[in-house]
């Protein structure tokens, strides 16, 4: 056996030890058996010199050439055994990516107030600006200077909450929001007004407390035409482009001539059900041209400036829009209920 | 108002169907429905009874026998009221009634055919005793059900808006629908003849009657009204009750002017139209006592009261079946003294209802002289008119009303030409010419409440000419109106914080009973409604904690018991109200959720806690810029006293947060770990509508935030030293910070990181600062100099400082 087959045999034998080497601990023995300062190679490499030159120089380079080869086999071999661990040590922390989240559940927004803050955005986005008007509000304000004298049949149509501070009711509508701006700003005026309103009513579809909002636009050159196409564009993004309106003569106080205005009904598209009472109408909001008395109480004139005003009841939208079967359920804060929108 | 479909076809020839003549009321403006009469029953008919037994077997029960014309038939009824020779609606086998089908049944040993039927069990009355004795001029042996019209007639029932008194009547709807389709309203003429032997003796001392009209009618029979009169009251869901007082409804029905029928012999002396005295009674046709006051307007006699006018009559001077001689009422009275009356009252009748919104002064005469016809027709074959006085003293002169084209246009926004305009209205028999620049109306009186101005013109135009076909436009809204925007936006982003940090919306009443505030020991709010509705919403709220504590309970009811939630809503005094934010807090903090499944919990979430609640209420001021706060333990009587604070802002006390009191947790029955707070949304910067710089931020409306404008951002590096200190137990952590940070500019930032207590009433505070020079880099030397020169200086300020190990 010449020194050449030797070294053929033991680049053999490392090559077989270090694929079938499980852990970086035996591959540094290895490594230290064949490369170390007393390994094979080096044994070998110290018996050159009974060698002549010639062979000497053949053997170095074979023998150089098998340690390069033990190297990089070894260095593949810790890359692979490294990249092993890593993969073992990540294995081990594995989460349930199903787990629940740690992190604060988000909180819910009132269905009311989401669909007020709805309303208000698309009159802002027409240029509507907001006003706001206390609850306890000036008789004067909620009745006399919209036009509803006392004794007047229409003071029976919102039955009032006296309280006890003279000359004050609990306003039953957001309209004096109208007087109270027109008496602050001169027109052009175009507001929308959102709060709570009281009347002395209790059952599954009235409540003595509701949500209203009062819509006022006045300005020379307003017509019937532009409180027709402001309503119609305002509920076709609130119900969907698809619904029709209506606009049927009606009577408030304050606005001449008046009108309820219906859409066609969103459960049953128009053809009849329970909601509608089969009319395949639903009733929205009430609206009108303002009244010239209305206008000459708080000094602006009639004949110069024109103007519409409309109301509706947040609750009966968010009942219609969002299903939900009894208006008393908004109130009572469960949050079985808050939670579901 | 119902009235049957047929019957305002006798005023107007209409061929279209009652589904179509609602439809366009309801698209010119009165609001109505069509439904249809009863139900149609197979084998009903009309019988004669032939004779009456007692049953011999049963008590309460009588064997009769009874004919159609064709066959005897054999019923045993419970009826009382069944007689000989009277006419009745007979169920035969096979008929449906109320959902049972009727058989031949035994009772006893006799056997019954059939079943004698009531206004009830026909579903004409909800109430009714006896079976229903049809008048005599009704035929025997025909289809019940056709008779009656039954599944067959048409009712329009009219919800009318409180200006449009003259469509509740037959004849004020023939008109509205003669307009409506242009067809010509028919009408007729009552041919009486009224002597002069009896003059009634009425005088009206009252200027709130305007027109009163009394007529004597002798001699007259009580019986039951005819066929046609009592199906026309019963479609129209009124009960017959017998011919005088079923003509009076009929043609309060058909005409709209009430009539009411007094027993002239029951009247003692002069009739008199006056007011009420003071304390005065009366005992009214529905068996109530009422109390009257000088406001009321009432017809009397020599003895007193005997109708309170435009009302309800007296049972003194009531028709009955002895009745022989009658005066009868046709007036007008004023329609607010009426509606407060009736409202004072609690009466609504027929007659109230119609005089709150208007009665035709003009048409009463013609309209009673039509119930006189009837009554010299149907009530006995010796009745006559015998005198008559009309009390008018100011007839009615119609107001002139121009209307411009121009305001049309400018009100509809399309023009409509004058004549097209007095075509308009002169169909809705408001007479009107057609002048230079428009047109001109005599209002009449059936309209005179409603139509006073040109405006009141442009709505009949506009509603007869049709609204919905009017084409939409826009509006034109000016870019140089103030956006008054900035509290809305500030709530918006107020509630988005609160729910983004897991906090649920809710929405209460703003009523608030006394329980609630006795158990807080809170004084009663100082707004309290006069007329509430029940106890519990007697008051109007003047905070929002009490409705929260409510809200928790509604909650564990339902075993709900993480509860976190707020509302932002007024709140009430007697010289203001302002917005308040409520917080309420028990349980977990709600934590952990899965996109795959909502309903999961996750075990490790955490109870509220002082400083969680802290936090949460602070980064809220700090969304909007406030600074300069202070906090001071609460003296509030529903907290605890040691686990709450007061917030005050500029040295103004804006609300509190903190842990509910133990006893008033208990009190109330709510959990003790359940953490409350209040803000005064009023140090909002609500008049601030411009967007101005102020205090080196930018306030904008839009946004309602503050945004700081640009600084210079830090050239040098931070060093960071931890100090720990020895203080007395009872120094505050903001005094050590406080101190820090007044004693050094260098100072960037302070973090707690560690505090503990030691023996001998000491604790040791650990921070970690933060110190920065903006003009170089600090050296070790640097930060240890100024470490000391801090020390030195806090040591004589701050009880018992020194510096550990
Ligand atoms: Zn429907």
């Amino acid at each position: 056996m010449g020194l050449k087959e030797d070294l053929i045999k033991l680049k053999e034998e490392a090559k077989k030890l270090i694929g079938s080497v499980k852990d970086k601990k035996s591959l540094d023995e290895i490594r230290v058996k064949y490369l170390g300062k007393k390994g094979e190679i080096k044994k070998v490499l110290k018996s050159l010199s009974k060698l002549s030159p010639d062979e000497r120089r053949e053997i170095g380079k074979i023998a150089n050439d098998i340690k390069d080869e033990i190297e990089k086999l070894l260095k593949d071999k810790l890359a692979i055994l490294k990249e092993k661990e890593l993969e073992e040590e990540l294995k081990k922390s594995k989460v349930d990516i199903h787990l629940p989240a740690d992190w604060v559940e988000l909180g819910h927004q009132h269905i009311l107030t989401k669909t007020l803050q709805e309303i208000v955005d698309i009159f802002i986005a027409m240029g509507f600006s907001v006003e706001e008007g206390p609850e306890v509000e000036r008789e004067e304000y909620n009745f006399d200077m919209l036009n509803i004298p006392k004794d007047h049949p229409a003071r029976d149509m919102q039955d009032t909450f006296f309280i006890n501070k003279e000359g004050y009711v609990l306003r039953t509508h957001t309209s004096p929001v109208q007087i109270r701006t027109m008496l602050k700003n001169k027109p052009p005026v175009a507001i929308v007004a959102p709060g709570r309103v009281y009347r002395k009513d209790m059952d599954p579809t009235h409540t003595p407390m509701f949500h209203q909002i009062e819509g006022l636009l006045v300005d020379e050159n307003i017509t019937y035409r532009d409180l027709k196409g402001t309503l119609q564009k305002f509920l076709q993004e609130v119900f969907g482009k698809n619904i029709k309106i209506r606009l049927r003569p009606s009577y408030f106080p304050f606005t001449e001539p008046s009108f309820e205005v219906d859409i066609s009904c969103t459960i049953c598209s128009g053809l009849g059900c329970r909601v509608c009472k089969g009319t395949g109408w639903l009733e929205v909001l009430g609206s009108g041209m303002v009244d010239p008395n209305v206008f000459e109480a708080v000094g602006i004139d009639p004949e110069k400036y024109t103007g519409f005003a409309f109301g509706l009841g947040i609750e009966r939208i968010a009942m219609l829009k969002y299903r939900v079967p009894d208006i008393r359920l908004f109130y009572y804060g469960d949050l079985r209920f808050i939670k579901q929108f | 108002m119902k009235v049957p479909y047929s019957w305002i076809r006798e005023f107007v020839d209409i061929d279209k169907s009652a589904e179509e003549v609602v439809d366009r009321l309801n698209e010119t403006g009165l609001e109505a429905i069509v439904e249809t009469f009863g139900e149609y029953i197979p084998e009903l008919t009309t019988v004669r009874v032939l004779s009456v037994k007692k049953h011999p077997e049963r008590d309460k029960l009588y064997i009769c026998e009874a004919t159609d014309g064709r066959k005897k038939y054999q019923i045993i009824t419970g009826a009382d009221n069944v007689v000989e020779n009277s006419i009745v609606l007979m169920a035969k086998v096979g008929a449906k009634i109320n959902g049972i089908i009727i058989k031949e049944r035994n009772f006893g040993s006799y056997k019954s055919e059939g079943m004698f039927l009531s206004l009830e069990e026909l579903g004409l009355a909800d109430t009714s005793e006896g079976i229903w004795l049809l008048p005599e001029d009704t035929p025997i042996g025909v289809d019940g059900s056709e008779l009656l019209g039954l599944g067959n007639e048409k009712i329009i029932e009219i919800d009318i808006t409180p200006n449009r008194g003259d469509a509740l009547s037959v004849k004020g709807l023939a008109r509205e629908i003669g307009a409506i389709f242009n067809i010509k309203r028919k009408d007729y003429k009552a041919n009486v003849l009224i002597l002069d032997e009896l003059i009634p003796n009425i005088s009206v001392d009252t200027e709130k009657c305007y027109r009163y009209r009394g007529v004597i009618i002798r001699d007259i029979e009580i019986k039951p009204s005819n066929l046609d009169i009592q199906l026309k009251l019963l479609k129209s869901g009124q009960k017959p009750i017998n011919n005088i007082v079923d003509i009076t409804n009929y043609i309060l029905l058909q005409e709209g002017q009430p009539l009411h029928a007094f027993d002239l012999d029951k009247i003692k002396g002069k009739v008199i139209v006056r007011n009420a005295k003071d304390g005065e009674k009366i005992l009214a046709l529905d068996g109530n006592e009422y109390n009257l006051k000088g406001t009321d307007i009432v017809i009397a006699d020599e003895n007193g009261v005997i109708a309170i006018a435009g009302i309800i009559g007296g049972e003194n001077t009531k028709v009955d079946e002895n009745t022989k001689n009658i005066l009868l009422e046709a007036a007008n009275f004023d329609y607010i003294s009426v509606r407060k009356t009736s409202k004072r009252l609690g009466i609504s009748t027929e007659s109230s209802y119609r005089f709150e919104r208007g009665v035709d002064i003009e048409s009463l005469a013609e309209a009673q002289d039509k119930a006189i016809e009837m009554i010299l027709k149907f009530g006995g074959s010796n009745s006559k008119a015998v005198g008559q006085k009309d009390i008018y003293p100011n007839p009615y002169t119609p107001k002139k009303i121009r209307l411009r084209e121009k305001t049309v246009e400018r009100v509809i926004g399309v023009n409509i030409s004058k004549e097209e305009c007095a075509e308009i209205l002169n169909r809705l028999e408001i007479p009107t010419s057609v002048i230079d620049d428009g047109t001109i109306s005599k209002i009449p009186a059936f309209r005179s409440l409603d139509i006073t101005r040109e405006i009141d013109l442009v709505e009949e135009v506009g509603r007869l000419k049709g609204f919905n076909d009017i084409p939409e436009d826009y509006p034109r809204i000016s870019i140089e109106i103030d956006k008054n925007i900035s509290y809305y936006q500030f709530e918006r982003r107020s509630r988005d914080y609160f729910i983004d940090n897991g906090v649920n919306e809710i929405i209460t009443y703003s009523f608030v009973g006394e329980d609630i505030y006795k158990d807080l020991g809170l004084p009663l709010p100082e707004i309290e409604i006069t007329n509430y509705l029940t106890k519990d919403f007697r008051f109007m709220r003047d905070n929002l904690t009490v409705s929260l504590i409510q809200v928790i309970k509604e909650n564990l009811r339902h075993q709900v018991k993480d509860i976190s939630v707020f509302e932002i809503s007024s709140v009430f005094f007697k010289d203001y109200e302002e917005i308040r934010l409520g917080i309420a807090l028990t349980g977990k903090t709600v934590k952990g959720f899965s996109f795959t499944n909502e309903n999961v919990s996750y075990n490790t979430t955490k109870s509220w806690d002082f400083l969680k609640v802290k936090g949460l209420i602070l980064n809220y001021l700090k969304l909007f810029n406030i600074k300069d706060i202070n906090l001071n333990y609460s003296k509030k009587a529903y907290l605890n006293p040691y686990e709450s604070a007061d917030i005050y802002v500029n040295g103004k006390e804006i609300g509190y947060f903190g842990k509910i009191h133990p006893k008033i947790a208990e009190k109330v029955e709510i959990p003790k770990d359940t953490y409350l707070a209040e803000l005064k949304l009023k140090y909002v910067p609500r008049e601030l509508r411009e967007t101005v710089l102020k205090d080196g931020y930018i306030y904008s409306i839009y946004t309602n935030a503050y945004t700081p404008i640009f600084k210079d951002l830090p050239k040098y590096p931070s060093v960071k030293r931890d100090l720990a200190f020895e203080v007395d137990e009872d120094v505050s952590v903001k005094e050590i910070f406080e101190g820090l940070r007044k004693e050094s500019n260098l100072i960037e930032n302070i973090r707690l990181f560690d505090i503990f207590y030691l023996n001998n009433n000491k604790k040791s505070v650990a921070v970690s600062v933060e110190f920065r020079d903006k003009n170089k880099s600090l050296s070790d030397e640097d930060v240890n100099l100024e470490v000391e020169n801090i020390l030195q200086k806090l040591r004589d300020k701050i009880k018992g400082l020194k510096l550990r190990g």
